[in-house]
């Protein structure tokens, strides 16, 4: 190399590594911001979700009196079943707080406790009749401005009016926390229960198996249809055909289609040509399949494509026939690329909101649904509903709900990676 | 008429090279010929002196010439005409160095010969011969450097010639000898140059022959001239005729 | 050398020095034409096992083989050689109508497996690659194990009906690819894991196993060392008493070692069908002295 080269390309050196250099500063920066949104959207997200995954519980004395229930251990399970437990719960609350004048005050006495605590001592007294006459300690919901007071979210320093807890409701509180009858636990509630008007009673349960009937009608739809479309396309569909071209053209701009024109295709055919039940995860995931084919269609054909076609020559040279080659190589080969796909589509589909508002998914169910065919509400159709809630006790329940999808989708995420390195082979 | 070169430059290169190098060797050993033919004729003593001490020329070039084939061979691998010729060269110069041998061998005579008049007798039928086979020796080179299969075949079919004359030698020297035992010394030495000639005749002979192999890529030796000329030369046989 | 030229007869120095320095020219038929007008040589056999006639294939528009007449001896190594985009591969593939698989080419003329019509409607293709097998030039075995891999042509076909049969033709097509004594204990080792002459031995096992009549090898050691190399030409030698081969390959050497007849393809074009060993010594057409010395540009 000449003097004048080596000088030449020494000059530019300088400039091409500062060059090197701000790129990669610029590329770093980039991840520190968007790490920076990922942080401020988690941290608030569990800072107030954090405390869903606790409730208050208050411990009563029930003086389970025969005369007042009107029932003993020798009466049958509907007279057990149809017995007045309100009134004894009631009577225990003004056996602890005596002296409680006014309907309003005693309305408040009554608050203390969930609506649900009668269900609770009913099933107690089902389960085992014997108890009938005796006196038990046993621990109730508490009702959500309890709870809520409880988990430090409501100020005592302010004055009583812009207080939803009034000044004897707060000593009634403190004489129970003295006397350790309110304590905080895990709430199995919100993964136990299914929605309610109540917030303490409110639980996951129904929007989670509904989005568990839905995802599994869209994986069953949406895979071998995705898949086998794919398969087509790659493998068997003429080229350079101009229908292709225009079928090609069309699956990526489906992918590009808002969603909620999904929902509005589904409602005016599923349920209105074809009668499909509204709000049940049947019609929730022939919807989803439509949203997902598109992502799950070109993320197959991407692998398909990958496949090396010298294995192919193999098979074919072996006397393979062109579906043997597809069944034997060309789609195990493809597995992790198709996995992912689908994977992708499924986070897409499990987070989607919008094409359910319009197929009636987003009613109230207080039911757990059962099978594919029962009214049924799904994990983001929930969050919504619960955002929209005006109890204080919603909101954090709402961010616990985002919490736990969040949880699903890095399982499925999880799931994917595991597939993928399943799957993969070196070839 | 040039084939294209090889893509290898290098290669053309060495080939040229190779057949430029076999042409000095063939053009040393023909003034070798020539040189000791000369000192015989002329009782050149000092002449034939130079020519058998020359003779480590020619067999160096043998041994640098061999051993750059043996590189081309190794390194380019040739194939079809390019192998032909290799191989054509690498007998060639064998021959050549023979005939070199048998130059400095009329050369290490003719000093011994110097000293008697015997040959001035001979004069005539060994001018004679020799004129022939040198003919024969430079016709051959002349056809190895230009590729002349006709020139060549002429040559191997005009070998009987030599044969002939060196025949009719045989018996005047024999005659020579019974005439005078005192010259049997002397005619004993003129009987092995015209030997000599007549091996330098069959060499150049089989210089020929190598021509034919390396143009027409067929092995003509061991055949009946007939056989090659209906085989190959279609055309010549009739002339011949 | 220079000091001798000085004192050398006329006509050695006239010649030295003269425009006519240059390589001897020599003879060969079309000496001036490279016109190609028809195959020379012998690319006709008595004994043909493949055979083609007016053989023409056409991508799309483009005429990528023109008028080949080829037979190909039966138990015969015949090795195609050629600049690359002559033919030869092409051709080759005409011989298992691998280019069926490619929508856009066209394949005319008449092709005889054992004087049956290959391209015939009644012909299956399915059947007709089990009975021409090919080896391609970069190592694809599967990725699966070993056994699978040799089994799979087997299990495709039919050929076994228990697991015993297959693993005795396992094993024997391994043994004929000479490569059972390196695998025989990691058969359900991944046949990716193998270094690349292994894994070709590999494809040649599992092209084997099908127990086809002739096998098709396309570059096949164009991507492995020497040794590798050696290994797979000697293999070949020895499937030469039970199998037809067609080998396309790039090293000349490689033709003149392995194969008993050449066949030199230019511009889609068969010029010249010989024994190798004429073709390499003494070739009669021009373009395959030209390619075969290494003079093309």
């Amino acid at each position: 190399m000449s003097d004048t080269t080596t000088k030449i390309i020494k000059a530019g050196l300088k400039k091409r590594y500062a060059k090197e250099k701000r790129f990669r500063f610029f590329g770093l920066m980039s991840i520190v911001i968007s790490f920076v949104f990922l942080l401020v959207l988690l941290i608030s997200i569990f800072s107030k979700g954090w405390s869903a995954f606790q409730q208050t519980y208050v411990k009563l004395d029930v003086e389970l009196n025969e005369e007042v229930l009107g029932i003993n251990k020798f009466s049958n399970k509907d007279a057990l079943f149809s017995a007045r437990y309100k009134k004894i719960i009631k009577n225990s609350l003004k056996k602890k707080f005596p002296g409680v004048k006014g309907r309003k005050q005693k309305r408040a006495l009554k608050n203390l406790v969930s609506k649900s605590a009668q269900y609770e001592l009913r099933d107690k007294v089902l389960k085992d009749p014997e108890l009938l006459g005796t006196t038990q300690s046993f621990w109730f919901l508490a009702k959500d401005d309890v709870d809520v007071f409880m988990k430090g979210n409501i100020d005592r320093t302010l004055p009583e009016s812009n207080r939803r807890i009034k000044d004897y409701q707060l000593a009634w509180i403190d004489q129970l926390i003295a006397e350790d009858r309110l304590e905080k636990r895990f709430n199995t509630q919100l993964f136990s229960a299914s929605d309610s008007r109540e917030p303490e009673q409110a639980g996951l349960k129904g929007a989670l198996m509904g989005s568990l009937f839905t995802m599994l009608v869209t994986l069953s739809l949406s895979f071998p249809i995705a898949v086998a479309a794919a398969a087509y396309l790659e493998e068997f569909a003429p080229q350079n055909n101009r229908w292709v071209d225009l079928i090609e053209v069309n699956i990526n701009n489906l992918a590009a289609v808002p969603s909620i024109v999904f929902g509005l295709l589904g409602l005016a055919i599923y349920i209105g040509l074809f009668g499909v039940p509204r709000s049940t995860p049947l019609i929730g995931g022939l919807v989803l399949t439509l949203m997902t084919l598109p992502t799950i269609i070109i993320a197959s054909r991407a692998a398909i494509k990958s496949v090396p076609p010298s294995i192919k020559q193999a098979a074919v040279g072996l006397g393979a026939s062109r579906v043997q080659v597809l069944f034997h190589h060309t789609l195990p080969l493809a597995m992790p690329g198709i996995l992912t796909g689908t994977i992708v589509g499924m986070a897409q589909a499990l987070g989607e909101t919008a094409p359910l508002l319009m197929i009636g998914m987003v009613a109230f169910v207080a039911e757990v649904p059962g099978s594919i065919m029962d009214p049924a509400t799904v994990m983001p159709v929930q969050i919504y509903l619960w955002s929209d809630s005006p109890e204080r006790a919603f909101s954090e329940r709402t961010s616990a709900a985002i919490m736990v999808l969040l949880a699903f989708l890095v399982m499925m995420n999880l799931i994917a990676i595991v597939l993928r390195k399943k799957f993969e082979q070196r070839w | 008429m040039q084939l294209g070169k090889h893509i290898s430059q290098r290669f053309t290169q060495n080939l040229e090279d190779i057949r430029n190098k076999v042409l000095v060797m063939g053009g040393l050993v023909e003034s070798q010929a020539d040189n000791a033919v000369k000192s015989l004729l002329e009782a050149n003593a000092e002449l034939a002196e130079e020519v058998s001490i020359s003779d480590y020329k020619v067999n160096k070039m043998e041994v640098a010439i061999d051993e750059q084939c043996v590189q081309v061979i190794a390194r380019n691998q040739p194939a079809a005409s390019d192998l032909r010729l290799v191989i054509a060269v690498v007998k060639v110069i064998t021959d050549l160095e023979r005939i070199g041998d048998e130059a400095e061998k009329i050369g290490r005579e003719s000093i011994k010969l110097a000293k008697y008049p015997t040959v001035n007798q001979l004069h005539a039928e060994l001018s004679h011969l020799s004129q022939l086979v040198l003919g024969m020796l430079h016709d051959a080179l002349d056809a190895f450097a230009r590729m002349d299969t006709e020139l060549a075949l002429k040559i191997v079919a005009n070998g009987d010639l030599v044969n002939k004359e060196y025949n009719n030698l045989s018996r005047l020297l024999i005659t020579h000898m019974m005439e005078d035992p005192r010259n049997i010394k002397s005619v004993l030495r003129v009987t092995w140059c015209a030997r000599s000639l007549e091996r330098i005749g069959d060499h150049s002979r089989n210089i020929c022959e190598y021509v034919v192999y390396f143009v027409k890529g067929k092995d003509i030796r061991h055949t009946s001239l007939d056989e090659v000329l209906a085989d190959h030369f279609p055309g010549e046989m009739e002339r011949k005729i | 050398m220079t000091d001798l030229i000085g004192t050398l007869p006329g006509m050695v120095k006239s010649s030295l020095e003269s425009e006519e320095n240059k390589l001897p020219v020599v003879e060969t038929r079309d000496e001036f034409d490279v016109e190609i007008s028809g195959t020379i040589g012998k690319p006709l056999v008595q004994n043909a096992k493949m055979s083609s006639r007016n053989c023409d294939v056409f991508y799309g528009d483009k005429q990528a083989i023109f008028n080949i007449n080829l037979d190909i001896g039966k138990n015969e190594i015949i090795a195609m050689i050629g600049p690359s985009g002559c033919g030869k591969s092409t051709y080759l593939r005409v011989l298992n109508r691998m280019n069926d698989t490619i929508p856009i080419c066209r394949v005319t003329g008449e092709h005889t497996l054992d004087g049956e019509d290959i391209y015939a409607a009644e012909q299956d293709p399915v059947l007709l690659r089990a009975r021409v097998g090919m080896v391609f030039q970069k190592p694809n075995p599967f990725p699966k194990s070993i056994y699978d891999n040799v089994a799979y042509g087997a299990k495709l076909h039919g050929l076994a009906t228990n697991r015993s049969e297959l693993d005795d033709l396992v094993e024997a097509s391994l043994i004929k690819a000479g490569l059972f004594k390196e695998v025989k204990d990691d058969l359900l080792m991944p046949g990716t894991g193998l270094s690349g002459g292994q894994q070709q031995r590999l494809c040649i096992a599992r092209a084997i196993a099908v127990d086809p009549e002739v096998i098709l090898m396309d570059e096949p050691t164009s991507a492995l060392d020497p040794i590798a190399t050696a290994t797979i030409e000697e293999l070949m030698d020895e499937l030469k008493e039970n199998y037809t081969i067609a080998i396309v390959t790039h090293s000349m050497q490689q033709a003149a070692r392995v194969s008993q007849r050449t066949a030199y393809f230019h511009l889609g074009k068969l010029v010249e069908v010989n024994d190798t060993n004429t073709v390499f010594t003494n070739p009669e057409h021009k373009l395959t002295e030209n390619y075969i010395t290494g003079r093309f540009g």
